[in-house]
């Protein structure tokens, strides 16, 4: 403090011509920034790739034990379950993404939520106050992290039940399309949660609310539209995200589900873009419109 | 410079800031004075473009906040609520913001030395005392070296230190010819650091002038008598445009005459007196005084003025 009060405001002056204007890539920079230095992102990460590491370790075990029962007592398990091994080990390494999801969610929700809840969002925007480059450069680290992230759990999961799998004489192929196509777009589907988490947390600038809303639009909504009986109700369950995803999943295949249940794969990835864009829409009208 | 033209919020049924006009002129330090409620804070906030305001204009050097190309080289603003994620150390949260401008690390280091946050700037700011989340946000507000300064209420949480710093750095802004908003309640920091001051109540503007000026408009000239007979001597002062208290006993103050008159009248008749100092009137009592009709929560007591500055003493 003593070299304070000797020299109290030495530097208070520095020039100008180092300082410039905001532009998309510096926003892009600062949000870098302010995602990796915090502790929660990095520990939901972890979290998130750990959930789909151990789900695909577990579920190869599973199978293996289904499939060695099938073997040994001929028609002692379902018939149905036996057939499927092969479908089974090529959505294995993917198979963890039904929780991971939440966890990418609920991180895209605390991107912004955050913001609101700590007044963080009066510096934030104070600095850019044009807003939507904040939303935009946020966005494009919601997509980044859902994609990455997913893809490389579910690749590090492949790995890890690969030798599990070899020991139940089951096989699985990390280079085969089918394979491949099934992490991808899961891969895409992960990230489109995280863009509904950040739309949703924009929106409600309430964490736990957003979190909540989000869970409900993923898991509990396709529960109860299926306990709700009557014709409208299972029409309108193709139409949620969750399903929609599970449309787009059977892309390329050639075993479409063929099940009234679902829409067809295009279908689905449209539906599911469309609660993409709907609710980023919304987000962007309302973080330009609002009082911070 | 700051102007703002008629400018008004209103929440629903609840206006915060009722059309008010002025104008921060840069070199010298423009206090903003109001009790709690006033609509402080929501004005600062319609400054720096977060709140929209309902009706009426202010811009910052010429131009509203969101239309100027690098806003922080422009004002840089210290605001009401802390403004930092607590999970976040000083230094990344300053990296941050200065990330937006291209603004180098090296003006980082700067004004966390500058704002004796040296120690600290790694550890998370929810370890911060008030105080030195109050650094970091005046460190905040440093970091475009901006021509326009605005500082909700800087001195809370602070200790002596800290103010007699926040004291100076203001000064010394306000020396380099920049423009220095600064609000608060607390008259008496005011009466320290400010020059000018915009007094606000119940979202209206109450006073507009050099701090002098508040005083003297307010204020009427007093006068402390200590006697050992003071209830004669209130009667033998007692005339018209003569007002007499007794804060204490053998104490009187007395306005409507001065000392002079005072003496004599004692002299006539023969009273002790042993204390005559002539009062001067005081930003306090110019405040209380602009503000008594404006206050937004009043206490439950129903002090008065005069009796809430005898506590506060």
């Amino acid at each position: 403090m003593s070299t304070m009060e000797t020299h109290p405001f030495r530097h208070a002056t520095a020039p100008h011509h180092e300082f410039g204007r905001p532009n998309f890539l510096r926003v892009l920079n600062s949000e870098r920034i302010k995602l990796l230095s915090l502790l929660s992102t990095r520990i939901l990460l972890l979290c998130a790739v750990a959930l789909l590491v151990g789900f695909a370790a577990l579920q190869a075990w599973g199978i293996g034990q289904v499939t060695t029962t099938v073997r040994q007592g001929g028609q002692a398990g379902p018939r149905a379950e036996a057939l499927d091994a092969a479908s089974a080990v090529l959505h294995l390494p993917a198979g963890g993404v039904s929780f991971a999801q939440l966890i990418v969610g609920a991180l895209a929700v605390l991107m912004i939520s955050s913001e609101f809840t700590t007044g963080m969002s009066r510096a934030t925007f104070a600095a850019v106050p044009k807003r939507w480059p904040v939303l935009t450069a946020k966005a494009v680290y919601a997509v980044v992290v859902g994609f990455v992230l997913t893809y490389v759990g579910a690749y590090i999961g492949g790995l890890v039940a690969q030798p599990i799998l070899s020991n139940y004489n089951l096989h699985l192929d990390m280079a085969s399309w089918d394979v491949q196509r099934f992490m991808l777009l899961n891969a895409v589907y992960v990230a489109a949660v995280a863009l509904m988490g950040l739309s949703l947390g924009a929106l409600l600038r309430n964490s736990a609310g957003a979190i909540v809303t989000l869970v409900a639009l993923l898991f509990v909504l396709p529960i109860i539209f299926q306990l709700i009986p009557g014709d409208f109700f299972t029409e309108a369950r193709k139409y949620l995200p969750t399903n929609a995803a599970d449309a787009m999943f059977e892309a390329g295949t050639a075993s479409n589900l063929q099940n009234a249940a679902y829409l067809e794969p295009w279908q689905g990835t449209l539906v599911l873009a469309a609660y993409v864009v709907v609710l980023l829409g919304a987000a962007y009208a309302t973080l330009q419109q609002r009082d911070v | 410079m700051i102007q703002a033209v008629d400018l008004a919020k209103v929440y629903g049924e609840k206006t915060a800031v009722d059309g008010v006009t002025f104008t921060v002129e840069p070199g010298r330090v423009t206090g903003f004075l109001g009790p709690n409620g006033a609509g402080k804070s929501t004005t600062m906030r319609m400054i720096m473009g977060l709140d929209a305001p309902t009706r009426g204009t202010v811009t910052v050097n010429g131009a509203p906040y969101a239309r100027h190309n690098a806003p922080l080289r422009e004002i840089g603003a210290l605001l009401e609520a802390r403004a930092v994620h607590p999970g976040r150390s000083a230094y990344s949260h300053l990296s941050a913001l200065a990330a937006t401008h291209g603004i180098p690390a090296k003006r980082v280091h700067e004004v966390i030395e500058m704002t004796g946050l040296g120690a600290v700037a790694k550890k998370k700011v929810k370890g911060f005392s008030l105080g030195m989340g109050q650094r970091l946000g005046i460190a905040a507000a440093l970091l475009g070296d901006p021509q326009v300064v605005v500082l909700d209420e800087p001195v809370n949480g602070l200790d002596p230190e800290g103010v007699v710093w926040v004291r100076n750095l203001v000064k010394y802004l306000a020396s380099q010819g920049r423009t220095v908003f600064l609000s608060s309640h607390l008259m008496s920091e005011m009466a320290q650091t400010a020059d000018h001051l915009i007094v606000i109540g119940r979202g209206r503007i109450l006073a507009d002038a050099p701090i002098e000026d508040v005083i003297s408009s307010q204020g009427k000239a007093r006068t402390r008598v200590r006697t050992d007979r003071p209830e004669e001597f209130s009667r033998l002062l007692a005339g018209s445009g003569v007002t007499i208290q007794a804060p204490e006993h053998e104490v009187l103050e007395v306005s409507g005459l001065d000392p002079r008159q005072i003496a004599r009248t004692a002299l006539e008749h023969q009273v002790l007196v042993y204390e005559l100092t002539p009062l001067q009137a005081s930003l306090e009592e110019a405040y209380m005084q602009l503000t008594k009709d404006e206050v937004e929560y009043r206490s439950g007591d129903a002090q008065t003025p005069a009796a809430a500055q005898e506590a506060a003493r």
